[in-house]
């Protein structure tokens, strides 16, 4: 009975668990955080669904029960024929929860619900890091970012996400061309892999999906030293020019080379999509 | 009747002071933690609610087509309108996709109905493996991803559907299908057409009750080990594969399955991916990632035993990499 109880709570708790996580994130602008806003509505709308029928769940007795509590008190035949689904049922899950093997279940039990509670309420919502950039090869493919390789070669270029920089640059312009180009970024701050002492990326997460898709993309910045005033995570925000990259090494034979930078807060909305 | 209506009304007040109190505590709860997670720990935990927060409304949508299956539809009705032959019926079943597009999180709960109400293990398998690749908004996406370009979109549908048909015939052939699933779930099918005196609005309330006990530990736990992953595994190692024409296929079904990425976009994702690697890695991605992956598994668990499982992503993943490396033999 206890073993049943849990089964069934333990479902409807963390459905509104997630729901109240998701209309909460919904509620302060921030499910952006982990799902593409394109598919909000849907996410918003299965949440109210959701809700409704597991509100509903708490004023409706398990019918399972009533129906074997009718049954104890039919036919011996009816008596057996339960006690034979019963026994296929023990396979699964036993009826003494005090065993060993009923605690460890009650506790893994316990341990997702409170996970999960940590997780998706308690825990403040967060952006990916640099960490999972690092491991996710920045601009590693970006011209099949933007949905089918769109030329941005010649485009104005006054209106350029991060992104756009890096599906630009990712498309070997002519140096020359681009020299001068006024670059206005911000972006989280990420070391450049080749070449960490004079350049970093300023760097945003493109979300297709969800934030397991997110693919990190990043405008080059070449400011030697820059380390003693910014660090790995930190968000800025620079304005200056394109430029040949003075270093001459790495794959960036473009850089920007800020004439202002400064750190600044992380944007309501850190993702592009 | 007092005493129901009474009890009707304290578990009401119940839901809903549960659903005060979790909001309370979200309302609470402080709003960052400074240096207490290292970007690593962070990260595991923003990849799995991530994953949590978009399957969620998918498995919702699957577990209420599953009670409109079981509860809303008359009894027989979906056998009845299916065609006889054992074959073609498998066949129409792969295509179920296109009339109920859930994705693979939707499908299991899905799936659990349609054995409940009377398809065998081999026929749900088959839907449950098609229909993600099979259905009109994943078809879309990877037309829009990579148009007809190297044969992938073609490769996959028709990969999708023969290895779908071809696990269905296996398993169609089971003598004892029954012992594929697992105990518990052989305990509902054994109850599945008992009568039960209730209105089909409360019966909808508490199956959906019943579904999620089964289904969202799974989600979660399942979460939970694909931002492990993802955290851990690095994707380097998996890309420097990419232009071996053996290694790229087994190289982006690896991947497949660990990033557990739904299938109406996984063709975006992998685009990214698309100078990388050669066509037929990127089929095998497409192909098994829809069927097999570290979340699909949890979730398929709940139903199936762990030695079925087994068989299944053996089957799966020989038919992926052999599919893939065909692609890549012609490309």
């Amino acid at each position: 009975m206890r073993r049943r109880l849990i089964a069934r709570w333990q479902g409807i708790v963390l459905a509104l668990v997630g729901i109240v996580a998701t209309l909460w994130l919904a509620l302060t602008g921030q499910l952006g955080l982990y799902i593409n806003p394109a598919t909000s509505w849907f996410a918003i709308l299965m949440a109210c669904i959701g809700a409704l029928f597991a509100v509903a769940a708490f004023a409706v007795p398990p019918l399972e029960d009533e129906h074997e509590s009718e049954a104890d008190v039919s036919s011996p035949a009816l008596r057996g024929k339960k006690l034979d689904r019963a026994r296929e049922h023990d396979h699964d899950h036993d009826h003494a929860p005090s065993t060993p093997p009923g605690r460890v279940r009650t506790a893994l039990t316990a341990m997702t619900v409170v996970g999960a509670t940590l997780a998706l309420l308690v825990l403040p919502p967060a952006t990916l890091t640099s960490a999972v950039a690092a491991q996710r090869s920045i601009n590693s493919d970006t011209s099949a970012l933007d949905g089918g390789g769109t030329a941005l070669v010649g485009a104005d270029t006054s209106s350029f996400t991060v992104k756009d920089w890096a599906v630009l640059l990712r498309q070997n312009p002519d140096i020359d061309a681009y020299t001068g180009t006024a670059v206005d970024a911000s972006g989280f701050v990420l070391p450049s892999a080749e070449d960490s002492e004079n350049v970093f990326y300023i760097t945003r997460f493109v979300v297709t999906h969800c934030a397991i898709d997110a693919q990190p993309v990043g405008v080059p910045v070449y400011l030697p030293g820059w380390q003693e005033e910014y660090e790995a995570d930190q968000w800025v925000e620079a304005s200056g020019a394109l430029g040949a990259n003075p270093a001459q090494s790495g794959t960036d034979p473009l850089v920007l080379v800020p004439e202002q930078l400064a750190g600044i807060d992380e944007p309501s909305d850190p993702y592009v999509y | 009747m007092e005493r129901p209506r009474g009890r009707a009304g304290l578990g009401l007040a119940l839901g809903l002071g549960l659903v005060l109190l979790f909001f309370g505590i979200r309302f609470f709860a402080p709003e960052a933690t400074g240096d207490l997670l290292s970007n690593s720990v962070q990260d595991f935990f923003t990849l799995s609610i991530s994953v949590i927060i978009e399957s969620l409304p998918f498995v919702f949508l699957g577990i209420l087509l599953s009670i409109g299956v079981q509860v809303w539809l008359p009894d027989g009705f979906l056998l009845r309108h299916l065609p006889k032959n054992a074959v073609v019926r498998r066949v129409t079943l792969s295509l179920l996709g296109v009339l109920l597009p859930v994705c693979e999180c939707g499908n299991v709960p899905l799936t659990r109905g349609l054995i409940l109400r009377g398809l065998t293990v081999g026929e749900s398998m088959t839907f449950l493996l098609a229909a993600p690749i099979l259905n009109p908004v994943t078809i879309i996406t990877t037309y829009q991803a990579f148009g007809w370009d190297d044969g992938i979109l073609v490769s996959r549908i028709l990969g999708g559907f023969v290895i779908a048909n071809l696990i269905g015939w296996i398993y169609s052939r089971h003598p004892s299908p029954m012992s594929l699933l697992t105990p518990k779930f052989q305990a509902s099918c054994a109850h599945a057409h008992d009568e039960v005196p209730a209105t089909r609005t409360r019966r909808s309330v508490d199956m959906f009750a019943k579904e999620t006990g089964a289904m969202l530990p799974a989600l979660f736990v399942g979460s939970a080990i694909a931002g492990l992953i993802q955290v851990t595994v690095s994707r380097d190692v998996l890309l420097t594969l990419g232009q071996n024409p053996i290694l790229s296929v087994f190289a982006l079904m690896a991947l497949a399955f660990v990033v557990a990425i739904c299938s109406n976009v996984d063709a975006f994702f992998i685009l990214a991916f698309g100078s990388t690697f050669m066509p037929g890695a990127i089929v095998a991605f497409l192909v098994f990632g829809p069927m097999i992956d570290v979340k699909m598994l949890a979730l398929m668990r709940t139903t199936f035993t762990a030695k079925t499982l087994v068989q299944v992503t053996v089957v799966v993943g020989l038919a992926s990499a052999a599919l893939g490396l065909a692609v890549n033999t012609l490309a």
